[in-house]
C-alpha cells in the first residue's frame, strides 16, 4: 500500500536512478565520442587552447591515413589474421571441447585445468621464446606466425567456453546417431555441430574480438607492411608531428567502428558468452 | 566417450597449446640463463692511403662459413634475474640500475588493487539500477555501457589519452573549476589515469555478468522478504547479495588474471616515462633493449608472481568445490 511519502521517494529514487545511468553512459562514451569529434578536425582545432566545442568539418586525417599511409594494408592484414584465427580457433576448439564434453576419464578433467593456468599467464611473458624460435624456422613477421599465436593463446578460453556449450546438449542425441550407424565425427559433423550454432557464433565472437584487439603480440611479431590495424596506430602513441598525431586520431576511429556495427549486431550472443562462464559456473 | 576418440579429437588443440604455449614457457625459462653475444676479434687490415699502405688494428665479428656474424653462447646462471631485481653490485655502485622487476610489480599490484574495489562496487550497482530500468530503454544502456570492454584496448587507451592531453577536453573542464593539471607530466597523475582507465575499461565486464545473475534471483524470497517487513537495503543484504557471492568471485579471479596483466594503458598513458608493469617490463627489454635474455628472466619472475598471487584463491575455491559449496 504506497502511502504519499513513498510515492514522492520513488518519484525523488527514479529520478536519481536515471541521472546515475545518464552519468555513466556519458562517462562510457565520452572518450570515444570525444575522439570522433576530433578526427574530424584539424590539429590546431582539436587540441586548441581554449577549446572549441565548434570547428570547421575536414577529412583531411582520413585521406591522409587511408590514401598517404596506406591504412588499407593494415585493414587487410587484420581482415586476413582474424578470419584466420577465428575459423582455425572454432574449427580446433569444437573438436577439444566436444570431446571434453563427453569423456568422463580424468585426462579431460587434467587437460581443462591446464587450459586454466594457461588462461591467466601474461603473453608478453612468451614474447622471448616466438623470438627465438621464430628467427630460427625463418617466420617471424609472418602472418601466418602470427595466426598460429593467437589461435593458440586463445585455445584455453575457446575450448573452455564451448565444452560449457556442447554440455548443455544432451548425450542422448549422439548416442542416436551413433546408433543409427553414423561414426562418433560423422555424429559430432551432421548431428551435433546444427545444433550447437548459436554456441558457435558466440566463441567465435569472443576469438574475434581477441584477435581483432590484440595489439601487442602483433606490434612484437610484426612490422612494416604485415601490421595489424592496432600495431599500425602505435606511432600515434608517441607521435611527434601534428599530421601523424590527427592520422592516428583517425586510424583509433576507423578501428572502432567495425566493433560497433558488431555489438549492434551480436548485443545478444555478447552478453550471453561474458555470463556463460559465471552462470553456468 | 572411448579415451581413443577423446585423445583423437582433443589432439589438435592440446598439441597447439604444447607447441605454442607450453614449449615457449620452458624455452623463456632456459633462454633467461643464457647469454649470447658476437664473437668479436682483432683483426689487422691494410688500408691504402694517400701516404702509401698502413696497417690498422680493428674489433671485428668473426664470420662463418656463409658470411653471418658468429654468435657465442654460453650459459650465466641467475646473472640477468640479479640484474633485473636490482642485486648486481657493479650496477648497484654505478648507481644505473635500480630494482626494475620490483618497480614494475609494485605498480601491477597497485593497479590490481586499486581497480578491484570499484569494479565489483560500479558493476554491482550498475546492475541494480539497470535492474529497475524500464525494459524499452535496457537494450539501448547495456550496448551503450559494452562499449568500454569491446573497444580496442590500445584505441580505448588513446583515446582517454587525448580527452586529458594538454589542451584536451578534461583539463579544460577542469581550469573552468580553477584546477590546472597536466596529467601526463608526473607519475602519480599519470597512474591515476591508469587507473580511471582500467576502471572503465572493466565496469561493464562486472556489471553484465551480476546483471546476469540478478534475473536469477528467486522473486519468492523477495517477495516473503517485504512482506516480513525488510526494507530494500535489508532485502540488498540478506537476500540478493548472497545469491551473487559466486559471481563476485567469479569477476574477482578474472579481474585478477586480466589486471595483472596490464599492458596497453600503461605504455599509452605513461610512455614507460614513470611507470612500467610486468607485461611492459618485458616487451620493453625485448624490443627497446633488445636483450631476450634480460627479457626472459622478467618473464619467468612475471609467471612467478602470478603463481604466487593465484596459489591461495584456486587452494581456496578447490576446498570449496570439494566441500559442495
Amino acid at each position: 500500500m504506497p502511502t504519499a511519502r513513498s510515492t514522492r521517494s520513488s518519484k525523488l529514487g527514479q529520478t536519481l536512478l536515471y541521472a546515475g545511468l545518464a552519468a555513466w553512459l556519458l562517462l562510457a562514451a565520452a572518450p570515444v565520442l570525444w575522439t570522433v569529434v576530433i578526427s574530424l578536425r584539424s590539429y590546431g582545432d582539436a587540441f586548441s587552447a581554449p577549446l572549441k566545442w565548434v570547428a570547421p568539418l575536414t577529412f583531411e586525417n582520413y585521406r591522409g591515413l587511408w590514401v598517404e599511409r596506406e591504412f588499407h594494408r593494415n585493414f587487410i592484414n587484420t581482415l586476413i589474421v582474424t578470419v584466420s584465427v577465428v575459423t582455425i580457433s572454432l574449427s580446433v576448439g569444437c573438436l577439444a571441447g566436444y570431446a571434453l564434453s563427453r569423456y568422463r576419464g580424468s585426462l579431460g578433467f587434467w587437460l581443462l585445468i591446464i587450459a586454466l593456468v594457461f588462461r591467466a599467464l601474461p603473453h608478453s611473458t612468451l614474447l622471448p621464446s616466438f623470438h627465438a624460435l621464430f628467427d630460427a624456422l625463418g617466420i617471424r613477421n609472418t602472418l601466418g606466425a602470427l595466426v598460429f599465436v593467437l589461435v593458440a593463446i586463445n585455445q584455453p578460453f575457446t575450448i573452455w567456453m564451448l565444452r560449457s556449450f556442447f554440455v548443455g546438449i544432451p548425450q542422448e542425441l549422439d548416442e542416436a546417431a551413433m546408433v543409427d550407424g553414423c561414426t562418433r565425427l560423422q555424429a559430432f559433423r551432421r548431428v551435433i555441430i546444427p545444433v550447437m550454432w548459436p554456441g558457435v557464433v558466440t566463441t567465435g565472437l569472443f576469438s574475434f574480438l581477441l584477435a581483432y584487439n590484440d595489439f601487442m603480440l602483433s606490434s612484437a611479431l610484426t612490422n612494416a607492411d604485415k601490421m595489424t590495424m592496432p600495431a599500425a596506430i602505435a606511432g600515434a602513441i608517441t607521435a611527434e608531428s601534428d599530421a601523424l598525431l590527427m592520422q592516428g586520431v583517425a586510424g583509433a576511429v576507423s578501428i572502432t567502428i567495425p566493433l560497433i556495427i558488431l555489438i549492434a549486431i551480436f548485443q545478444k550472443q555478447i552478453v550471453s558468452g561474458l555470463t556463460q562462464g559465471a552462470v553456468k559456473g | 566417450m572411448k579415451l581413443r576418440s577423446f585423445l583423437g579429437f582433443s589432439l589438435p588443440s592440446a598439441a597447439l597449446m604444447l607447441l605454442l604455449l607450453a614449449l615457449p614457457m620452458v624455452m623463456t625459462a632456459w633462454l633467461s640463463t643464457r647469454n649470447c653475444a658476437l664473437d668479436m676479434q682483432l683483426v689487422t687490415v691494410v688500408q691504402s692511403g694517400p701516404f702509401g699502405p698502413s696497417e690498422v688494428t680493428t674489433q671485428r665479428a668473426r664470420l662463418d662459413a656463409a658470411g653471418h656474424p658468429v654468435q657465442v653462447c654460453s650459459f650465466v646462471g641467475a646473472d640477468y634475474y640479479r640484474k633485473v631485481l636490482g642485486l648486481d653490485a657493479q650496477a648497484n655502485a654505478t648507481g644505473s640500475d635500480q630494482n626494475e622487476f620490483f618497480g614494475a610489480l609494485r605498480f601491477t599490484l597497485l593497479y590490481v588493487a586499486a581497480t578491484t574495489p570499484f569494479v565489483l562496487a560500479g558493476g554491482l550497482a550498475l546492475a541494480l539500477a539497470m535492474n529497475r530500468v524500464t525494459q524499452r530503454l535496457k537494450g539501448l544502456f547495456i550496448a551503450a555501457s559494452l562499449l568500454p570492454f569491446i573497444i580496442t584496448p590500445v584505441v580505448g587507451a588513446l583515446s582517454i589519452k587525448w580527452m586529458f592531453r594538454d589542451n584536451g577536453l578534461v583539463p579544460h573542464l577542469l581550469s573552468g573549476m580553477g584546477i590546472e593539471l597536466f596529467w601526463m607530466a608526473q607519475a602519480w597523475s599519470a597512474q591515476l589515469l591508469v587507473v580511471l582507465y582500467g576502471v572503465w575499461h572493466t565496469l561493464p565486464f562486472a556489471f553484465i555478468v551480476f546483471y546476469a545473475g540478478l534475473q536469477g534471483v528467486p522473486q519468492d524470497s523477495l517477495e516473503s522478504a517485504t512482506l516480513d517487513g525488510a526494507n530494500a537495503w535489508q532485502k540488498l543484504h540478506y537476500v540478493t547479495l548472497p545469491h551473487l557471492a559466486p559471481l563476485v568471485v567469479f569477476v574477482t579471479l578474472i579481474h585478477l588474471m586480466d589486471a595483472y596483466r596490464v599492458f596497453e594503458p600503461v605504455i599509452v598513458l605513461t610512455q614507460g616515462a614513470f611507470t612500467t608493469s610486468v607485461q611492459v617490463l618485458t616487451y620493453q627489454v625485448l624490443l627497446l633493449e633488445d636483450n631476450p635474455y634480460k627479457a626472459s628472466a622478467a618473464a619467468v619472475l612475471t609467471i612467478v608472481g602470478i603463481g604466487v598471487l593465484l596459489i591461495p584463491l584456486l587452494r581456496k575455491t578447490w576446498r570449496e568445490q570439494r566441500r559442495g559449496y
